[in-house]
């Protein structure tokens, strides 16, 4: 596969022609790529499997309820079992998570792949370190740049701002159930 | 105030990591002396040209303690030999196993199956892919006397695999937790600085110095003890247990008529030391002492960086049923634990230990658990839930036994 990628790949860290300016801005853009191929691989995810995420995460989001209720109202058996209940759900959530985080980032290893035969040896010379960073430090550091920058463009990019909505909507039922947005007071005497 | 510390199932898991730990560092102490000469030395020197095979002498271009390693074993086609002009297998050695994308795929597949609808023990068939159906493991036990180091070596190029695999979970839930503030920041600090002690000193202490066989073993018995547990909740007892809880739930979800009562009220701290911390939720008070969450976090930590699996099914248990603490805390925690213990633990393998990467093996797996894990909801619910536990005891009793004698005595009791 890298025999036919390999001077496409090879052509991102030759733009500028400034050796320092080149390691950066090449890393810099293989990043943007993985983080483009991550978020489009599991909007695919979402799109598939939302119903049954839907379901795991308002099971958990019952038993979270009920076990605050449970507490606000000082019953301690059934917090206990709600909690225990909550227990299961929260890992059937935490695994399905796991499919999530794997789906957004398997582009990353094939990236490091593609990378440690170039860079593993003389390291990526990048402005303030002429002599080479190692390849994965430097990586990771674009990484996160590259999910920053997109994470801020895409609710404008055409395929990509519709699951950006479907995300917020997800992120806004998080923080519904946050409970640092206190909406009601405490009542001691309960 | 209600006291929820109750540390005394606690002390009997520590109990059990300690003598667990002992008879480890024991095994490892075995290992690290100099062996008993099989022969008397006279007729060692009468074939001094037998002693000495020639060695390798280059690290071939790989980094690190791998490369440094390669260049100590011997050199040749054989058993135990390295062969320079063989095609490179996985972590880049030359006449390593090479497995199939295919293979690795679909083992991953399965993986990701297992993750979405059984749990944890989706971690478990990530090592049992690496040890046996990728070949890995009958190839590292081949060095196991030509070249001990390399050995070694390969054995924490495994353990950091396997952690990578099944510790990715945690990234994600940890960014959607802190989004929601849905974390006990004391409790995660002492947690997470135990596991930061507990991954570092399990890798750095064992990195380099567990053989293959050793690992293996371990991981025998950590399997083992996943397949007690699953049949315990298949017992009447752990039924009684279960049904117990979710008839209690049933129970409290019908006295909440009006979903408007369920309010949040957050969690505050409010008052704080090393022996005791005090935390208000719901106007009841929570203690926990940050010391016993830091040890917590050691053992546990240790015991997943050894084993190479990620922990979360260990400290989600710890803090609801042992500390006591509310689900709605316990999720983001124990999250934010499992990130630290695991990059912990990676980094120090890869730095520390010096073990080597194969990024393209973890990256295929990872395509292959996300398609799983998509597959496994859909596929999963024409399984009943008591046929899927029965199908994973008897696997966990076979891996676990296969593992545990293979590793420990050499060879296995069950056909592997």
């Amino acid at each position: 596969m890298w025999y036919y990628l390999d001077p496409y790949l090879l052509a991102l860290y030759g733009l500028t022609g400034a050796h320092a300016l080149d390691g950066l801005i090449g890393t810099l853009l293989l990043s943007l790529v993985v983080v483009v191929i991550g978020e489009f691989t599991i909007s695919l995810v979402f799109r598939v499997n939302r119903k049954h995420l839907d379901k795991l995460n308002s099971n958990l989001k019952k038993y979270s309820d009920l076990s605050q209720e449970a507490l606000r109202r000082g019953d301690e058996a059934s917090y206990k079992a709600l909690n225990k209940q909550g227990n299961d759900a929260y890992g059937h959530v935490f695994f399905n998570r796991f499919g999530l985080s794997a789906a957004a980032l398997w582009p990353i290893f094939f990236a490091l792949d593609w990378m440690q035969p170039h860079f593993a040896e003389t390291g990526i010379a990048v402005p303030f370190y002429p002599s080479g960073a190692h390849y994965v430090v430097v990586f990771l550091i674009c990484y996160i740049l590259a999910r920053i920058v997109f994470g801020r463009v895409k609710r404008h990019l055409p395929y990509f701002k519709g699951q950006y909505r479907m995300l917020q909507s997800y992120g806004k039922e998080d923080s519904d159930s946050a409970p640092l947005k206190e909406s009601h007071p405490r009542n001691p005497a309960d | 105030m209600k006291q929820i510390g109750s540390f005394r199932k606690w002390s009997l898991i520590l109990a059990v990591a300690a003598a667990f730990a002992l008879a480890g560092a024991n095994s490892l102490w075995a290992q690290t002396q100099p062996a008993a000469p099989a022969q008397p030395p006279a007729a060692v020197e009468q074939k001094p040209a037998e002693a000495k095979p020639k060695l390798v002498g280059s690290d071939l271009g790989l980094p690190a303690k791998l490369g440094v390693e390669i260049a100590k074993a011997p050199e040749g086609k054989g058993r135990g030999q390295i062969d320079p002009s063989a095609p490179r297998g996985v972590f880049g050695v030359p006449g390593a196993p090479q497995p199939s994308s295919i293979l690795i795929f679909l083992w991953a597949v399965w993986v990701g199956w297992v993750f979405s609808t059984v749990g944890a023990f989706g971690g478990i068939m990530a090592g049992v892919g690496h040890m046996t159906v990728y070949g890995l493991g009958d190839y590292v036990r081949t060095f196991r006397d030509t070249a001990p180091g390399l050995n070694k070596t390969l054995t924490d190029s495994i353990r950091t695999s396997n952690q990578f695999l099944v510790g990715l979970s945690s990234i994600v839930s940890v960014i959607n937790y802190l989004k929601s503030k849905r974390m006990s920041w004391p409790l995660g600090l002492a947690l997470g600085a135990g596991s930061i002690v507990g991954a570092y000193l399990a890798a750095s202490l064992t990195g380099g110095k567990v053989s293959f066989s050793q690992y293996q073993g371990w991981f025998g018995v950590f399997v083992l003890v996943v397949g007690f547990v699953l049949i315990y909740e298949l017992t009447p007892k752990g039924q009684a247990g279960k049904k117990a809880a979710k008839a209690a739930s049933q129970a409290f979800e019908k006295t909440v008529k009006e979903k408007a009562d369920i309010t949040s009220a957050g969690v505050t701290l409010k008052s704080f030391s090393i022996t005791k911390s005090t935390m208000t939720f719901f106007g009841t008070d929570f203690s926990f002492s940050p010391i016993a969450a830091f040890f917590g976090g050691v053992v546990i930590a240790a015991i997943s960086a050894f084993i190479g699996v990620g922990g979360g099914f260990l400290y989600v248990p710890y803090l609801t049923s042992i500390v006591g603490l509310p689900m709605f805390v316990v999720a983001g925690t124990s999250a934010l634990a499992v990130l630290i213990s695991m990059i912990t633990s990676i980094t120090t393998y890869i730095n520390v230990a010096g073990a080597g990467m194969d990024w393209a093996l973890v990256g295929t797996q990872l395509v292959g658990v996300f398609i799983g894990s998509m597959v496994g909801p859909r596929t999963a619910k024409y399984i009943p839930e008591k046929w899927l536990k029965l199908l994973f005891i008897v696997l966990a009793l076979y891996v676990g036994i296969g593992y545990f004698s293979r590793g420990f005595f050499g060879r296995s009791w069950v056909p592997m």
